[in-house]
């Protein structure tokens, strides 16, 4: 414990040096307009912006990063609140009690609930975080091909068992995910898989083309410019502060939605999209007057916004403590960090004590500026979503190409974003969710290769991953969640992922 | 039968899975003691196929095909073509040049605004962007013939 608080020390030593600050302020700035602008969510953002990291030293990358990542949960609550259009997924809850609240005159009130919840939810994210990640770095340090293999497995059973889309959509992408992994060199045998004589692909596809064809261009393809302008509440400053009334019924459901969120966001999936119907819903069957929700609740606005911030710092604990990204905006994040010679996984807390304790110590700061910047500059960041669709998509493409092009100087890749794009587009008219294949892509290499060793290992005898007990704990959580979904398959029940798959269609509220 | 949507979405899954083993032919299997490089690109491809079977098999669950709205698809094809375009052109003219003639073309083909606005914003745009860049965040982007 003593060692952590010296550790965290040393951490706040590194995020608060002028130019580390400096990075994550941009980062909270560029996340909040990211969360705010329809059209272009965190996972496209972090991907876009990731040549501009390229100046910087791993530290100020990853807290520049993350910043945009937590910034935009917060400017994704602006939209949601102001406009009813969710900024990015997991404001699609927020958006039935917050615009209900700004109808009534009480926008100020509501994005002042929902930026205090966030911090909370976000700062007790991040103090589990501290206390949680090292240790569990210390027993992933003893994980073998096996252990891993059951983990990668379980990651992927647990995604498709969480979303909120169909099972087996999610097993596809995922399964397509992992074939796009597979192109390149083997790196066991040294074969070209699938490159097609292409040098370029050699080294595989990058998640960065990948991820930002299905998230950037793909959200462009599919708005048509038409109908992207609504009419915009701005409430006044003074308007900002909730009566007493208001914090009272906000106090529980921010308590509720930072426990509920921080755990669901460890779970692999679109954690914080799930964390935030899950904290809805539950404050909807708690509350003594279930008929205020749709009308403006305070807990409806609460508890989503602070579970979905609380998701998003708890998706750090298996990023940080195992270097398994739970979620397709951590496996960007791996992939930034890679990108600057540090590899994530048990031991980045010993070999790069200043990376990982600034970044911890970094989202202290980062949510404290986000306090400050959203509640008074609320009418400023609404004011960006003044400036025409049509202005603004070309900008976005401009700099999808840039992000993309940067990372290896290949136009190779740029063409790999324009055929995700195509795909993405074509994806969201089949109601599928690209997120499980830019999850598959990114854990395709780790889980062939810990597979194979593992197979070879035990030579042959795939009784290995029920032989030692991590690995079988791990596989029976497996089967359990795969019996649970064959459960509710077969059964035609309709279970609460079927709700939220609805309620994200727009086809009823809860 | 009604052609649904999970009908031509299974079908296209089960394409892949295909496609995949039949690209995989020179790839050795490999046996369970010593996998080769084909291995897991074939179970991963069965898996595929098994999947976009049963969504094929369950498609009387998912909306009429004839129902998918496709009244942005002009629009995507023309962001796409342009788009195309705009990579073919930048490692030949440059990130300037590039960038400009996109957006520049984006905003008067598709969206229809008009020219002089559209040069204004196009070449003010790119050029904050290209100073942003390569001068404040010492990126360099790339050159064209012109040395910009």
């Amino acid at each position: 414990m003593e060692t952590t608080l010296l550790s965290l020390a040393h951490g706040f030593s590194v995020a608060l040096e002028p130019a580390n600050a400096w990075y994550a302020f941009i980062g909270c700035l560029v996340g909040t307009l990211v969360g705010v602008l329809p059209g272009i969510g965190p996972l496209a953002g972090i991907s876009i912006l990731l040549p501009v990291t390229f100046g910087l030293n791993a530290t100020q990358a990853i807290i520049m990063l993350a910043g945009i990542y937590y910034g935009s949960q917060y400017g994704g609550s602006t939209t949601s609140i102001l406009m009813r259009i969710p900024g990015e997924a997991s404001s699609v809850m927020t958006c039935i009690d917050g615009y209900a609240m700004a109808k009534k005159g009480r926008a100020g009130a509501a994005l002042c609930i929902a930026a205090v919840g966030s911090w909370i939810g976000g700062t007790f994210g991040v103090l589990v975080l501290t206390l949680v990640a090292p240790p569990l770095a210390t027993i992933a340090v003893k994980f073998g091909p096996p252990e891993y293999t059951a983990l990668l497995v379980l990651g992927l059973i647990f995604l498709a068992y969480m979303s909120s889309s169909s099972l087996i959509r999610t097993l596809l992408m995922a399964c397509l995910g992992l074939l796009l992994g597979m192109i390149g060199i083997d790196n066991m045998t040294g074969h070209f898989r699938y490159s097609f004589d292409l040098a370029e692909l050699g080294d595989g596809i990058g998640i960065v083309p990948v991820a930002v064809g299905l998230f950037g261009l793909g959200e462009i393809l599919s708005t048509p410019s038409a109908g992207a302008v609504k009419d915009i509440i701005s409430p006044r400053m003074r308007e900002l502060l909730p009566t007493r009334k208001e914090w009272s019924e906000a106090k529980m459901p921010i308590a509720r939605g930072t426990l509920l969120g921080f755990i669901i966001g460890i779970i692999p999936g679109s954690a914080h999209v799930i964390s935030s119907f899950l904290s809805y819903a539950i404050e909807r069957r708690i509350s003594k007057h279930p008929e205020q929700f749709g009308k403006g609740a305070v807990a409806g606005v609460a508890g989503p916004e602070t579970a979905n911030n609380a998701a998003s710092t708890g998706a750090f604990v298996p990023l940080l403590a195992l270097g398994i990204p739970t979620s397709p905006i951590t496996a960007v994040l791996i992939g930034a960090l890679m990108i600057h010679g540090v590899s994530v996984g048990p031991t980045l807390v010993n070999e790069h004590p200043d990376v990982f304790w600034g970044f911890v110590a970094s989202m202290y700061v980062g949510n404290i500026m986000l306090l400050v910047l959203n509640l008074p500059l609320v009418s400023v960041f609404v004011s960006v979503l003044r400036i025409p669709y049509a202005y603004l998509y070309p900008m976005i493409i401009m700099f999808c190409i840039i992000g993309v092009y940067e990372v290896n100087n290949s136009i190779v890749d740029v063409w790999i974003m324009l055929i995700m794009g195509v795909l993405g587009y074509a994806l969201r008219k089949f109601d599928f969710d690209p997120a499980p294949l830019v999850l598959g892509l990114v854990i395709s290499p780790i889980l062939e290769q810990s597979l194979r060793q593992s197979l070879i290992m035990s030579n042959g005898n795939y009784l290995i991953f029920f032989s030692r007990p991590i690995s079988l704990g791990l596989m029976l959580v497996s089967i359990g969640l795969l019996a649970l979904a064959a459960y509710a398959f077969v059964l035609h029940r309709a279970d609460w992922r079927t709700k939220l798959a609805e309620v994200e269609a727009g086809e009823k509220e809860l | 039968m009604t052609l649904r949507a999970d009908h031509v979405a299974g079908a296209f899954f089960v394409g892949v899975g295909l496609l995949i083993i039949a690209l995989s032919g020179d790839l050795p299997t490999g046996t369970l003691s010593l996998p080769g490089s084909g291995f897991m690109p074939k179970i991963v491809a069965a898996l595929t196929i098994f999947f976009g079977l049963v969504l094929t098999l369950r498609a009387s669950e998912s909306k009429v095909f004839a129902t998918v709205p496709w009244s942005d698809a002009q629009h995507a094809a023309l962001v796409v073509g342009i788009t195309a375009l705009g990579a073919v052109l930048y490692e030949r003219l440059g990130f300037l040049t590039t960038n400009v003639l996109l957006i520049l073309a984006l905003l008067v083909i598709i969206e229809r605004r008009r020219l002089l606005p559209a040069v204004i914003y196009s070449v003010g745009v790119v050029v904050v962007t290209y100073v942003l860049f390569v001068y404040a965040l010492k990126t360099p982007l790339e050159t064209g013939p012109f040395g910009f």
